[in-house]
């Protein structure tokens, strides 16, 4: 295979593997919470950090983890006082950040292309430098999105759950917002930042159509997020378009594969599900107040015998009369 | 005299300033089945959030176990069921997943899940009669189903209090009998259990207090009046000859 033999597609395929891993191990989380736009914002506002490293002359790598993560901060700031105008001011941060990059960008001198390169992802542009510090930050990403899953689940399945079983919500919610916003700059050189919420949802979206477990959605998305990766990187070296285009609409197309399986699935689970608790077995009862008749051959209730007497089947058990009360069989 | 597992004291709580609760007494005693009562709005909701520590007070005193709520840090003591319409979330999970977040209190970080957590997960999802659901997915169940995952994640971590927010709200009559044949097991452990209810339904007889709050201020704190059982007439009580179902799950 030829392309392996050159070095900035070695790079780019490490970087594709790294992104597709750490995108939907983050965007699974998200998902649960129901905060499946977040990683757009976060996109969005480290353009900002781009712009500034192009302006300063620092890495932007460095530059656009710093203004996303103090952006996502910010994000979680807002979200947890649960103000009604926190939509509004979140919709602003992101307008601000998009808006901000272009115009430190200009200031800086650099051209539209350039701007390309950080928003749709460019194969041929991952540094080694670039490469040591997308990997470490990856790694550290999906270490802890594996190792803290526990909590993490607890804290996105039900925040108030949590809680009260004294786990430290607050901070497990920055720390969810700092992982999606280290892997938005982890994302920027593969997928770019407009599109790199797209490599956080759709692969968690496709899995969710086969599966029922989160253990199996979780990882399930991961293989879901790296084949596309790989794949659109590939595809972008044969032909000349931007990674991130080709990386997301591989991993639409496994949506639209998996939605009709997913159909089938569920169909077939629910039936089978039907009458999974036998109305007779339900092993639950307490009194419950007065019956509006005593029961007798023409109640309606089915009727089952029972030695000596007549049983008759009651809101999911027996009930036979037994002097001044009913008894349970 | 037994000790005081829940006692609040002056109690005043403000949501967006506006006023909900007006100096609320409440103190509930170990083994104890005490009900809030009262309309919507009343208030009854906030005061059992308040006292898991989830809304601030403005003013008063919380003690948990006999400890301030601030400095409270046993919190696999407490099994707390908010009030929910489901219990699933964005992402597929299944019941015994949801169940095991509730062991959570009493496990270590990055430590697997022991011996101990995984039985102690099976005995809450039995003690709610879901074990054959156990694989399934949360979202497929009925809402009643959904209410007792709920349940049972609140009883995964063994506590020795329950705090339920209208746990049966919407529920089907199946799943509000098994939920408080569910209690009656946790009760007759000696534990204690607080919860708000909309109507009593099939808990009455568990329920050896009432509470009930008018505008964020208690009307009205002892028995409740029970239905008396006669001893002629048509029969219109239940005696249980069954196996005591569920018995001894929290030893």
């Amino acid at each position: 295979m030829s392309f392996l033999d050159y070095d900035f597609m070695q790079r780019a395929l490490i970087a594709a593997v790294l992104t597709g891993l750490a995108a939907p191990a983050v965007g699974t989380y998200l998902v649960q919470r129901r905060l499946a736009l977040m990683g757009d914002g976060l996109g969005h506002v480290a353009l900002t950090g781009v712009a500034v490293g192009l302006l300063t002359g620092w890495a932007p790598v460095w530059t656009s983890v710093a203004v996303a993560v103090l952006g996502a901060l910010a994000i979680d700031v807002v979200r947890a006082q649960g103000r009604a105008s926190a939509d509004v001011a979140l919709a602003m941060l992101f307008y601000g950040g998009i808006a901000g990059g272009v115009l430190i960008t200009g200031l800086a001198g650099s051209t539209a292309a350039t701007l390309n390169t950080y928003l749709f992802g460019s194969i041929t542009t991952v540094s080694a430098d670039d490469l040591w510090v997308v990997a470490v930050l990856a790694v550290v990403v999906i270490a802890l999105a594996v190792g803290l899953a526990p909590q993490l689940f607890a804290v996105c399945q039900d925040e108030e759950f949590a809680r009260v079983s004294g786990l430290p919500v607050r901070l497990y919610s920055m720390l969810i917002a700092i992982m999606a916003a280290v892997t938005v700059t982890v994302a920027m050189r593969t997928v770019g930042l407009l599109l790199v919420s797209a490599l956080m949802v759709v692969p968690v979206a496709t899995a969710q159509q086969l599966t029922r477990s989160f253990r199996t959605t979780f990882a399930l998305a991961l293989a879901l997020g790296m084949v596309p990766s790989l794949g659109g990187v590939v595809f972008s070296y044969y032909v000349d378009v931007a990674p991130g285009a080709s990386i997301v609409v591989a991993s639409l197309l496994g949506f639209v594969l998996a939605w009709p399986v997913g159909t089938v699935l569920r169909r077939r689970r629910n039936a089978k599900a039907r009458g999974g608790e036998d109305p007779r077995v339900t092993g639950a009862h307490v009194p419950t107040g007065q019956h509006p008749h005593q029961h007798d051959p023409d109640c309606g209730h089915p009727t089952v015998e029972h030695g000596d007497h007549t049983d008759y089947l009651h809101d999911g058990h027996l009930h036979a009369a037994h002097g001044r009360h009913y008894d349970e069989h | 005299m037994r000790a005081a597992v829940v006692d609040v004291r002056g109690l005043r709580v403000e949501l967006d300033d506006r006023p909900v609760l007006h100096g609320v007494d409440l103190r509930v005693v170990e083994g104890e089945v005490v009900t809030l009562l009262g309309a919507n709005g009343s208030g009854k909701s906030t005061l059992v959030r308040s006292a898991v520590g989830l809304v601030p007070p403005s003013a008063g005193e919380i003690q948990l176990f006999g400890i301030p709520l601030k400095a409270f840090h046993h919190w696999w003591r407490v099994g707390y069921v908010p009030q929910r319409t489901t219990a699933a979330a964005g992402v597929p999970a299944t019941v015994r997943e949801v169940v095991a977040a509730g062991r959570l209190a009493r496990r270590k970080l990055f430590r697997p899940a022991g011996t101990a957590d995984r039985d102690a997960v099976d005995n809450a999802i039995e003690l709610v009669g879901l074990t054959d659901q156990a694989n399934r997915s949360v979202a497929g169940l009925s809402g009643g189903q959904q209410q007792r995952v709920l349940i049972a994640r609140a009883a995964a971590s063994e506590p020795d209090l329950l705090v339920l927010d209208e746990p049966n709200a919407g529920v089907d009559r199946r799943s509000q009998e098994a939920f408080a044949r569910a209690l009656r097991t946790f009760v007759a452990s000696g534990r204690t259990v607080l919860l708000v209810l909309h109507e009593m339904g099939p808990l009455a007889p568990l329920v050896d207090r009432g509470v009930v709050l008018d505008s964020g201020r208690v009307v009205h704190d002892g028995p409740l009046p029970t239905p008396s059982m006669t001893l002629t007439g048509p029969p219109d009580h239940h005696d249980d000859h069954r196996e005591d179902y569920g018995a001894g799950l929290f030893g």
